[in-house]
């Protein structure tokens, strides 16, 4: 029965996706808050060159050893960018740029060179081949179980492991670096920790979804989460459940139109993003604008405000005139903010004319004496 | 828009019915402010009373929500090259690569036009307005190697290059040495004295009646404006900074 | 040298080498203000971004066709710096999320884009993986025209705008108050930027185009202070690089272009951040580490000057390890150059063991100096010229 799952080609390929991207998400949210997560583009190409070094030093392509060996390029690029950067003579975002490339440069020549039979060709280096990971499978208590994804696996417990364990010290080391430092919480070997469990997972998820598609689930579902909600926890779990349903519905897409799994699954996750980015219930642009506009016009009763503070009431035709006429407001706009200032209770008609309220009076008020405002 | 109006001549910033609003939120409300040419001219005003908006407004870089502006009559956008402005000195990137000289040159720019490069003519102006600041000996350093009052003196130089008839500087003395600040004073009343307008905003009440001739007085609104001798007293500065009133300099007259 | 001349009659070598220069010419120059506008990785974003294009251009035209490729690949690319802009302005993602999103699912949308049309098994479809790497051996004499008036396009295009594009990189408000169009002159720089990188595809490919736009630029701000040298300076090095790499290249057959010329420029930017004049990295150490000595100097000769007013006795002579301990270092390398200077002599005491030491009148002279004042020699050139270096 268990076996019969493990070897069922579409379910596999959408478990390893959605390995993927928890493994990634759960490191991604935090490089994202830190707004590092371009040391993920760094880290995910840099990576080739440990894979070849790796290969060619050892002769294997996978293996514990291999896996972490070849994740030490990662953190090496991460280190050089520290360095480069600390020369003051490049700043950072350039430090990364200059890194990665050179190590990436050299892998590929190295392949060149030494390996031009094996089987590590650069297309799957870049794209990935999420849709054969059946294919290669290992014995795991006497179960057949794709290679992958028992990687995969490791390394999403590894990385959640790693969140449950130093949840308190990764968030606050996260919002307030220097306070971390001053309580003994090491926050530069909390970082490279989480940079080696990032490059480590870069390297598990390399043979599925390939260095640039793994970005994506670094990045993407941990800032679609983030424009969702304000919690951590919740961000955790919202970027995981979006890496899960992007796995899913990539796949499903992917096998509709015969395109690329990894590929697909990468774009659904672009999709989640800007869904969030549109319709999130704080965040989104939607919601935001709506807001704006509310505040717009509470704002514009009280220019109204202001205004009859200063020039006091006068027949509603006149005040309606007369703010035509100075804040060019249109008749229709200024006879809706006359009426959204009657709602809000801070004018009112005594006959014919307009005048403040004692609440209209202290709204004006607030604005030319913020200090009392308190 | 309504038609301008512009003003007297002799008036070197006018400013009518101006109202600046950020999300409708009034951050300036219903500013009128007549500067007269010739004068040095401070703006002051508690934290978020609308200073830097007003100048800022004043040069085109923020638009109001109502009113209008006028330099020597004519809207700011017909007279760009009668106004020079020096902006607060964060504003730039230190590392880029450029010398002091190079910066003040770029006074010349707005003269010179699209497509025409800056000359030995511009180089000479910018040269004598360095020297004029006390910095001649310094016009090829890289400015990340100036200190912050030479950058802030570089950035006076390349208003004074601009040529213009009205000078508005952000707070000009904000962060700087007491040399840089007594040199900035001193030239900005030879500039005075030359017939040009400056206008200021300033922090620092202490200084307002040794450093300005003239002084405006903001909080969102226009508490008062006119000479210094008249406007500088504890009634109005209290109507502009309410309860911080006990910051105020001690001897402030009670007229 | 008839040897040589043959190697660059070869046909395919003389394109690439002139193929490289267009390139170094081009990134070097743009990418001057995509790293001075900290824009650095946008190049990266910008190069991913344009594998998408590449696939609509080729699904458009139906072939290989250089024109419709490259006019996708610049559309695609502008869209995603477009897309990263909106996601910063209007949310609250950081500029290095929004790159990051932005470059990876445009990329994944090409790669999906490149699925498709491999499965539609349209002929000449196989060139279209030369952008992912670059090929430059595959490149045509009618695309190095192409690239060629890309290139005069977009150095003609700095050249004409040099002083507005130099003003909105170095104060943009102050361009504002000039009555400078600034959003409409950043967005032609972001765009120029793309054009190189569209340049370039061809010969190094999508992910290492993003150091084709920082390497020249940062090695050749390492050099100079003003903006003209640093943009000429940068097309130089990329030109060599490029050159550099294309013949490296062509020399061992096997080798892939790209790689070859983004590590040339590698090696470029190592040298300048080490050894260039002012700014080079080496030159800081030195004077650190001399400063250092001077001052390790200093204190030994007070510490032996203070030893004999202590004794009462001014030839007395101090036992090496009681200057140290001193010091709680070793000061035997101190001593020995100080020796060198004559500042010091190194005398038996016998019965005494060991090495003991004492001033030289000149010597003597010089510690006096400094206990009158210890900061006369301590940090010697304060604040001496970190920028210096060529104009």
């Amino acid at each position: 029965m268990l076996q019969e799952l493990l070897l069922d080609i579409p379910l596999t390929i959408m478990a390893t996706g959605a390995l993927v991207g928890t493994a990634a998400t759960l490191v991604g949210v935090f490089l994202v808050l830190r707004g590092n997560s371009m040391l993920s583009d760094a880290i995910s190409h840099s990576i080739v060159f440990g894979i070849v070094l790796v290969w060619l030093l050892t002769r294997q392509q996978s293996g514990p050893v291999q896996i972490l060996g070849a994740a030490l390029a990662g953190v090496l690029t991460v280190f050089l960018t520290e360095l480069l950067a600390r020369t003051r003579r490049v700043k950072d975002d350039a430090a990364i740029g200059l890194v990665f490339p050179a190590l990436f440069s050299t892998g590929v020549l190295l392949l060149n060179v030494y390996a031009r039979d094996i089987h590590l060709d650069v297309h799957a280096v870049l794209l990935g081949e999420i849709g054969f990971v059946w294919l290669d499978t290992v014995t795991v208590a006497s179960l057949d179980v794709p290679r992958a994804l028992v990687w995969m696996a490791a390394a999403a417990a590894a990385n959640g492991a790693f969140v449950v364990l130093f949840f308190k010290e990764l968030k606050l080391s996260t919002f307030d670096r220097d306070l971390a430092a001053a309580l003994g919480f090491a926050p530069a070997a909390l970082s490279y920790a989480l940079l080696t469990l990032t490059s480590t997972t870069a390297v598990a998820a390399f043979d599925a979804v390939g260095a640039v598609l793994f970005i994506a689930f670094v990045i993407v579902p941990p800032s679609a989460a983030y424009l969702l909600t304000d919690r951590l926890t919740h961000m955790l779990a919202i970027g995981i459940a979006i890496s899960v349903a992007s796995s899913v519905l990539g796949y499903h897409a992917a096998v509709l139109l015969d395109v690329s799994i990894g590929g697909m699954m990468a774009v659904v996750t672009g999709l989640f993003l800007l869904a969030a980015f549109l319709f999130g219930p704080r965040y989104g642009v939607v919601a935001r604008s709506w807001k704006l506009l509310g505040q717009r016009r509470v704002n514009e009763s009280r220019l109204l405000a202001l205004y009859l503070h200063d020039r006091g009431g006068g027949p509603q035709g006149a005040v309606a005139a007369a703010l035509r006429d100075r804040l060019r407001w249109d008749a229709g706009k200024t006879a809706a903010v006359i009426r959204r200032s009657r709602r809000l209770g801070l004018v009112a008609p005594e006959g014919e004319v307009l005048r403040l309220t004692e609440q209209g009076r202290r709204a004006a008020l607030e604005l030319l004496e913020p200090w009392n405002a308190g | 828009m309504t038609a301008p109006h512009p003003g007297a001549p002799e008036t070197a910033v006018h400013v009518e019915d101006l109202t600046v609003g950020y999300l409708g939120r009034p951050v300036l409300w219903d500013i009128d402010l007549d500067v007269p040419s010739g004068v040095m001219a401070a703006v002051v005003g508690p934290n978020g009373a609308g200073k830097s908006t007003l100048i800022k407004t004043i040069l085109g870089l923020v638009k109001p929500t109502a009113g209008h502006v006028a330099i020597h009559g004519a809207p700011y956008r017909r007279q760009r090259r009668r106004v020079a402005y020096v902006p607060q000195r964060s504003s730039v990137d230190w590392d880029f690569p450029t010398t002091a000289l190079d910066v003040v040159t770029m006074g010349r720019y707005g003269h010179l036009g699209w497509l025409r490069r800056p000359g030995r003519d511009e180089r000479e102006r910018a040269a004598r307005a360095l020297e004029e600041v006390g910095m001649a000996g310094l016009a090829d350093r890289q400015i990340s190697q100036l200190s912050g009052g030479q950058q802030q003196r570089v950035f006076l130089a390349r208003a004074l290059v601009q040529e213009a008839e009205v000078y508005l500087l952000d707070e000009p003395m904000a962060g700087v040495d007491a040399t840089t600040e007594r040199a900035i004073v001193a030239l900005l009343h030879r500039l005075r004295d030359a017939g040009r307008t400056v206008v200021a905003v300033h922090h620092d009440l202490h200084t307002v009646q040794e450093y300005f001739d003239w002084m405006a007085i903001l909080n969102v609104r226009v508490v008062a404006q006119g000479p210094v001798a008249q406007v500088y007293t504890r009634e109005n500065l209290r109507k502009a900074y309410g309860g911080q009133v006990s910051l105020l300099p001690h001897g402030t007259g009670e007229r | 040298m008839s040897g040589l001349l043959a190697f660059l009659a070869d046909h395919t070598i003389r394109n690439v080498v002139a193929g490289a220069t267009l390139l170094g010419v081009v990134s070097g120059v743009l990418g001057s203000f995509a790293v001075l506008r900290r824009q650095s990785l946008l190049g990266d974003t910008l190069s991913h971004a344009a594998l998408p294009g590449i696939c609509l251009g080729f699904l458009i035209a139906g072939t290989r066709d250089l024109p419709s490729i490259l006019a996708g690949a610049l559309a695609t690319s502008v869209l995603a710096a477009l897309a990263m802009l909106a996601l910063t302005r209007w949310s609250r993602l950081k500029t290095d999320a929004g790159l990051g999103i932005s470059l990876s699912v445009f990329f994944a949308l090409g790669v999906v884009l490149l699925t498709y049309i491999q499965g539609t098994g349209a002929a000449g479809q196989g060139g279209l993986d030369s952008f992912l790497f670059g090929q430059a051996a595959a490149m045509l004499r009618s695309d190095l025209w192409i690239m060629a008036g890309l290139t005069g396009f977009s150095v003609l295009l700095v050249a004409a705008l040099w002083k507005e594009f130099k003003l909105v990189a170095f104060d943009p408000v102050f361009a504002a108050t000039l009555g400078l169009p600034v959003a409409v002159l950043e967005a032609t720089l972001t765009a120029a930027i793309a054009l190189a990188v569209v340049v370039g595809l061809q010969m190094v490919g999508v992910v290492l185009m993003a150091a084709m736009v920082i390497a020249p630029a940062v090695a050749a701000r390492q050099w100079t202070k003003r903006l003209g040298p640093m943009v000429m300076l940068a097309a130089a090095f990329g030109m060599a690089s490029g050159v550099a790499g294309a013949l490296a290249s062509a020399g061992a057959r096997g080798l892939a272009t790209g790689p070859l010329i983004v590590l040339a420029a590698s090696a470029i930017v190592l040298v300048s951040i080490l050894l260039a004049p002012g700014r080079g990295v080496l030159w800081g150490a030195l004077r650190r580490r001399r400063d250092r000595r001077a001052l390790g100097e200093s204190q030994v000769l007070a510490t032996l000057h203070a030893l004999t007013t202590h004794h009462g006795d001014p030839d007395y002579l101090s036992e090496q390890g009681m200057i140290d301990t001193y010091h709680g270092l070793a000061t035997r390398g101190t001593l020995a150059r100080l020796r060198a200077g004559g500042w010091v002599r190194a005398v038996r005491h016998l019965p005494h063991e060991g090495r003991h030491w004492e001033l030289t009148p000149a010597g003597r002279e010089r510690a006096r100096r400094i206990l009158a004042d210890p900061r006369a020699e301590a940090g010697t050139e304060p604040g001496i010229d970190r920028d210096g270096g060529g104009a």
